[in-house]
């Protein structure tokens, strides 16, 4: 079975066998257990699920499905959404996601604006898990301002991932945000090493008030 | 030693590089072939040890020594054969070598696993781990050591250069950047302890050869060009240990390499091999240069000077524009420019023509001579505030000849900081630059190699005390 169906409540981490993409809520779940906190989200069946979830406060709708990784591009997020907006949105994304069948659709609350970064991990074929921080959102394949770590990672490691960040001052503009920052690689080390993932990203991580949310997750197996 | 042992422990090269005896396997009187070359070069740099020649077709002598058919003949112990015969014959010889109990071999036939015979390969391999025998290659040049005198390259004495006795030890994966390297390294202002091209790496990798470089007491400083690693983790491991006690510069080849076009995620597609080797480098204490200039500049710098953390570089020149370019140098690697305290300020103003700025970078003038070099070294290097110090020489000028250079000798003998000078011209330039290279102070042909170097020496000091000073505190750790 494909990881992605796991149902709800279905434990995944330490040692379990998981393969391809990691259903989004248990993907949340298994962040939660290491202290990483993603923007409030639901799946929804409806529209009117999605404007009852919202509580009029913005969302955005997301189709989650593992026949279409790159979900924006094939236009199944719809961001920012309030009130009418949800309905309609809901129908024209659900439109579009039939093709993608079969999917479920993600209503998850907006985050503050701020400054979006990538985190992630990759297996190394030489090496073995590694993580990564990065400028991100539409400047990570532009800019390729990233650093890489071998696991396990160290306070001192993620502090120097940091600083070789070009956007370093950006991304880490506080003391405070600083420490958030590092706190959060070491705990997606922490993650990576202890379950069976391969390949993690945690894309955009949007940093404002030196805080973070972690708006998409995708982690395989 | 047996195969676990090979797999992952300690390897003992001693019998490799510093052997008593050593059979050349596929020696021949016939010149231009590779058997007669390394027989050639064993003759050429003065080998004490006992040779003998071995071929398969041989009369009585080769080259003078006498001969025999077959390693088992000869009835001696033998510490290193070298093995330059076809590559079908290399299991049989292989199999004679364990069987006479030779105790190193240097397989430097080619004809293996880089040209698809795999099979062949794990045959020799099956063999030497058979009879626990240390295999460097095959497809290799094998090693050198300058202090033993011992040489298995089959490369003519008057075409490359042998490099004087140092502390550099230079490890490579290939055989043709090995040898051209070594070349210029002769001419490089440093000496050398070990050389290994270790080509295939078939049961001994760039993992065992630093772990041997690791312990051998007179490789100050290890130089590695590798294209890629056999075993990941263990290099890791094996690299956290040695650069806490030596400094390894590496040149990696392959960084263009594209990555993996179809990765699921955003962090595989960054996350290209060439990314991957850059994040152990940094994490584990490599210096890492970016090609062969810089290899051997940096290998220089950590072969003559002491390591220091600290980032404030005094420039002293006599000519103002080299100043300028030193000082942006610096900041371009991360390093700044040092302060003069008042008094140093004071005593320089005593001691330099009024037409001297007395500030860093200090522009001594083109008149300057070896007093007035002498007077702002003083003045200057003895300053506290002061880390290191580029000292550029312009030998064009008048006053600049070999009574400055004696100056400079003279001071750097005394110094205990980095030091190093930046000389760039012609022949009159490269031979006083020679000399000076010869008493132990690094000579770049440019303000920006030097800061570089600097850099690299600072970033690796930092590495060292961190490590250091985490080791001492896990030790206080576990006695609480």
């Amino acid at each position: 079975m494909a990881a992605w169906n796991c149902r709800a409540g279905q434990r995944l981490g330490a040692g379990d066998a998981i393969a391809g993409l990691v259903d989004y809520k248990d993907a949340e779940a298994l962040l939660s257990r290491y202290g990483i906190r993603t923007s409030p989200s639901k799946y929804v069946g409806s529209a009117e699920e999605a404007v009852e979830f919202s509580a009029g406060e913005p969302i955005a709708l997301k189709v989650i499905t593992p026949r279409a990784p790159h979900k924006s591009r094939l236009g199944l997020v719809a961001l920012g959404l309030t009130g009418r907006d949800i309905t309609k949105a809901f129908g024209l994304v659900a439109k579009r996601a039939a093709r993608y069948r079969p999917y479920r659709m993600l209503a998850q609350r907006m985050s503050k604006p701020g400054i979006e970064i990538i985190l992630g991990g990759n297996t190394d074929p030489q090496f073995g898990k590694m993580v990564l921080i990065g400028l991100g959102g539409i400047y990570v394949e532009a800019f390729r301002d990233f650093a890489l770590r071998v696991c396990p990672i160290s306070d001192y490691d993620a502090e120097s991932m940091i600083d070789q960040l070009r956007s370093g001052r950006i991304v880490a503009h506080s003391d405070r945000q600083r420490a958030m920052l590092s706190g959060l690689i070491v705990s997606v080390s922490h993650m990576f090493v202890e379950s069976a993932l391969t390949e993690l990203d945690l894309n955009p991580v949007i940093l404002h008030d030196d805080s973070y949310d972690v708006v998409d997750v995708r982690l395989f197996g | 030693m047996d195969h676990a042992e090979i797999e992952k422990g300690y390897v003992d090269l001693d019998p490799i590089f510093g052997p008593g005896s050593v059979a050349v396997i596929g020696a021949t009187d016939k010149p231009g072939k590779v058997g007669h070359a390394i027989m050639l070069n064993y003759i050429d740099v003065g080998f004490s040890g006992r040779i003998y020649p071995v071929n398969l077709n041989a009369g009585s002598t080769i080259m003078g020594y006498r001969a025999y058919r077959s390693v088992l003949d000869i009835g001696e112990d033998i510490d290193l054969a070298v093995i330059a015969v076809p590559a079908d014959s290399v299991p049989d010889v292989l199999d004679e070598c364990g069987r006479a109990h030779v105790r190193g071999v240097v397989v430097v036939s080619g004809g293996f696993a880089e040209v698809g015979a795999t099979e062949l390969q794990a045959s020799i391999v099956e063999v030497a781990k058979r009879y626990g025998m240390p295999m460097i290659g095959p497809n290799c040049l094998g090693v050198m050591d300058v202090r033993a005198r011992n040489d298995t390259l089959f490369l003519p004495t008057f075409k490359i250069d042998r490099p004087k006795v140092g502390g550099v030890s230079f490890v490579s994966q290939s055989g043709s950047v090995g040898s051209t390297t070594l070349d210029l390294i002769s001419g490089a202002g440093f000496g050398l302890s070990r050389f290994i091209s270790y080509g295939n790496a078939a049961t001994i990798d760039e993992t065992d050869i630093l772990r041997y470089l690791m312990h051998d007491v007179h490789t100050q400083v290890i130089v590695l060009y590798v294209e890629g690693v056999k075993r990941g983790r263990a290099f890791i491991d094996v690299a956290r240990e040695v650069t806490s006690m030596k400094p390894v510069v590496v040149l990696k080849a392959g960084t263009t390499q594209a990555g993996a076009a179809a990765a699921r995620s955003h962090t595989a597609a960054l996350a290209g091999s060439d990314e991957a080797y850059d994040a152990v480098f940094r994490q584990y204490g490599f210096v890492r240069a970016n090609d062969t200039d810089e290899l051997l500049d940096f290998a220089k710098i950590f072969d003559t000077q002491p390591l220091a953390t600290g980032s404030r570089v005094a420039v002293i020149t006599n000519g103002g524009g080299h100043g300028i370019l030193a000082t942006d140098a610096l900041y371009h690697n991360g390093l700044e420019l040092a302060r003069l305290s008042a008094k140093a300020r004071r005593r320089l103003r005593g001691a330099m023509p009024g037409t001297v700025n007395i500030a860093l970078p200090l522009d001594i003038g083109g008149d300057a001579d070896a007093q007035r070099f002498e007077d702002a070294l003083d003045a200057v290097g003895g300053e506290p505030t002061v880390d290191a110090l580029i000292v550029i020489v312009l030998f064009q000028t008048p006053g600049a000849d070999e009574k400055v250079v004696e100056s400079i000798m003279n001071f750097g003998a005394r110094r205990e900081k980095p030091m190093v000078v930046v000389s760039v011209g012609g022949s009159y330039t490269r031979s006083h630059a020679a000399v000076m290279e010869s008493s132990g102070i690094p000579v770049y042909r440019s303000a920006s190699a030097a800061a570089r170097s600097i850099a690299a020496l600072v970033r690796y000091a930092r590495y060292r005390e961190r490590v250091r000073a985490e080791a001492e505190a896990a030790a206080v750790a576990s006695k609480h």
